[in-house]
């Protein structure tokens, strides 16, 4: 068809007009849906980073603020019985490849003694087939804290003389898994109310200062956002 | 053409990856492992024939100098529909091929054929292309995939059987690369037959 200054004014307005209208449509059609089905996840992960239990679940949230970030802490009780704490949590000083890692981290006590009961990546944008790894069960990251004792971990890859077993080829990915993971453990300490100077997450950033100038990736607002948790 | 043609020619003669050349960066980004490039591949090919359809039946009415902005839209929209629908009807879908959503915007395999084949040509004929031309890119990135996840990984289709043994390289992009070039030429010396 022949351009004329007319026809293509009119016409890609129309397109755009349409289109714009038909997005419009399906975003208000389907928004609803979508958020409900996210929040269905997230209460399907709280229970699933836990270990089995009998009865209905009582859930109870509490959320707290690290700079401009959130941390759940979701306690989870069944017939009055504390089962274990569930902590949603974001990688706050390191952004992984794509984008800051969110991770539902379970936490249960026994004996006194705390051991993270499982783990799971509520989002990332990390690259298929490296850092998106951190998706499939049983990876490295998974089994470095699957059982072990939150208070013994070291938050670093074993690169960075960590205790953490990074993804082959993924080591910024890994960095970020495990700075979500110490974030998890510094509001599950805030939640019992026992957060003890040292294993602030504060302090915690101390020790991965390292490895935040190795990969360039610290943020000048994720820093702000530590100082004024202090 | 006979209607059968339209189909085959998009996975022989006028394969995207191997012979067009087409969509590049869809193709050495996700292709690290068998099932993505075949779930981008599935993407792909489903919005391709939509688009395919559209754009045969508007294209009467879109004046030639600002066709490319309107094919641009046209895909840009149906990306952004199907990944709400999807997100909000098939979550379990969305979290396996979410991550290649987005890319296909900028899938050049799709305004290629929108430029050179449904612009020109009927619905039917339009929507077969896209049929042809989608299962072409599917079978060929989903080549890539498992050779590379073979070489690199050790697995083939999330199934290891020789970890932590194989060169992580080919997982990387540079292997990405060796492995289209080598697949290229093997596949057109085959093809010339």
């Amino acid at each position: 068809m022949k351009s004329t200054l007319k026809n293509m004014v009119l016409v890609l307005f129309s397109i755009t007009a349409v289109a714009a209208l038909l997005v419009g449509l399906v975003n208000n059609l389907t928004k609803g849906t979508i958020a409900e089905t996210e929040q269905r996840n997230k209460d399907l992960a709280k229970l699933e980073v836990l270990p089995k239990f009998e009865g209905e679940a009582e859930l109870q949230d509490t959320t707290r603020m690290i700079g401009d970030f959130n941390i759940n802490v979701t306690t989870v009780k069944a017939g009055g019985n504390l089962v274990g704490y569930a902590v949603e949590a974001p990688s706050i000083t390191k952004n992984g490849y794509g984008d800051r890692i969110y991770l539902m981290v379970g936490f249960v006590e026994q004996e006194g003694k705390t051991t993270i009961s499982g783990v799971k990546v509520i989002s990332q944008k990390e690259t298929p087939g490296l850092g998106a790894n951190m998706l499939n069960p049983g990876n490295s990251l998974e089994k470095s804290v699957l059982g072990m004792s939150p208070a013994e971990l070291k938050f670093a890859v074993k690169k960075d003389n960590g205790s953490f077993d990074a993804l082959t080829g993924s080591t910024i990915s890994s960095r970020a898994y495990a700075n979500a993971v110490e974030t998890a453990y510094a509001g599950y300490l805030w939640a019992k109310g026992e957060l003890p100077s040292e294993n602030d997450a504060v302090s915690g950033a101390t020790t991965t200062t390292e490895a935040a100038e190795n990969n360039n990736q610290m943020e000048p607002e994720a820093q702000k956002g530590e100082v004024s948790n202090e | 053409m006979s209607k059968l043609q339209l189909i085959t020619k998009g996975i022989i003669k006028d394969n995207p990856t191997f012979v067009l050349i087409l969509g590049m960066c869809p193709t050495l980004g996700v292709t690290s492992s068998a099932i993505n490039g075949m779930g981008m591949g599935v993407a792909t090919m489903a919005v391709l024939i939509m688009s395919n359809m559209v754009i045969s039946m508007i294209k009467g009415i879109v004046p030639d100098k600002v066709r490319i902005p309107v094919f641009i839209v046209v895909i840009a929209s149906f990306v952004t529909i199907i990944e709400m629908l999807m997100k909000a009807y098939v979550p379990a879908l969305y979290a396996s091929l979410g991550v290649f959503i987005p890319l296909i915007v900028v899938n050049c395999v799709i305004l290629g054929r929108a430029e050179a084949f449904a612009s020109k040509n009927g619905i039917v004929d339009s929507a077969l292309d896209g049929i042809g031309i989608g299962l072409g890119f599917t079978l060929s990135l989903t080549v890539i995939g498992a050779v590379r996840e073979i070489l690199g990984a050790g697995s083939i289709f999330g199934y290891t059987f020789a970890a932590d043994v194989m060169p992580l390289l080919f997982i990387l992009a540079p292997g990405g690369f060796l492995v289209l070039g080598y697949l290229m030429v093997l596949f057109n010396k085959i093809a010339k037959r």
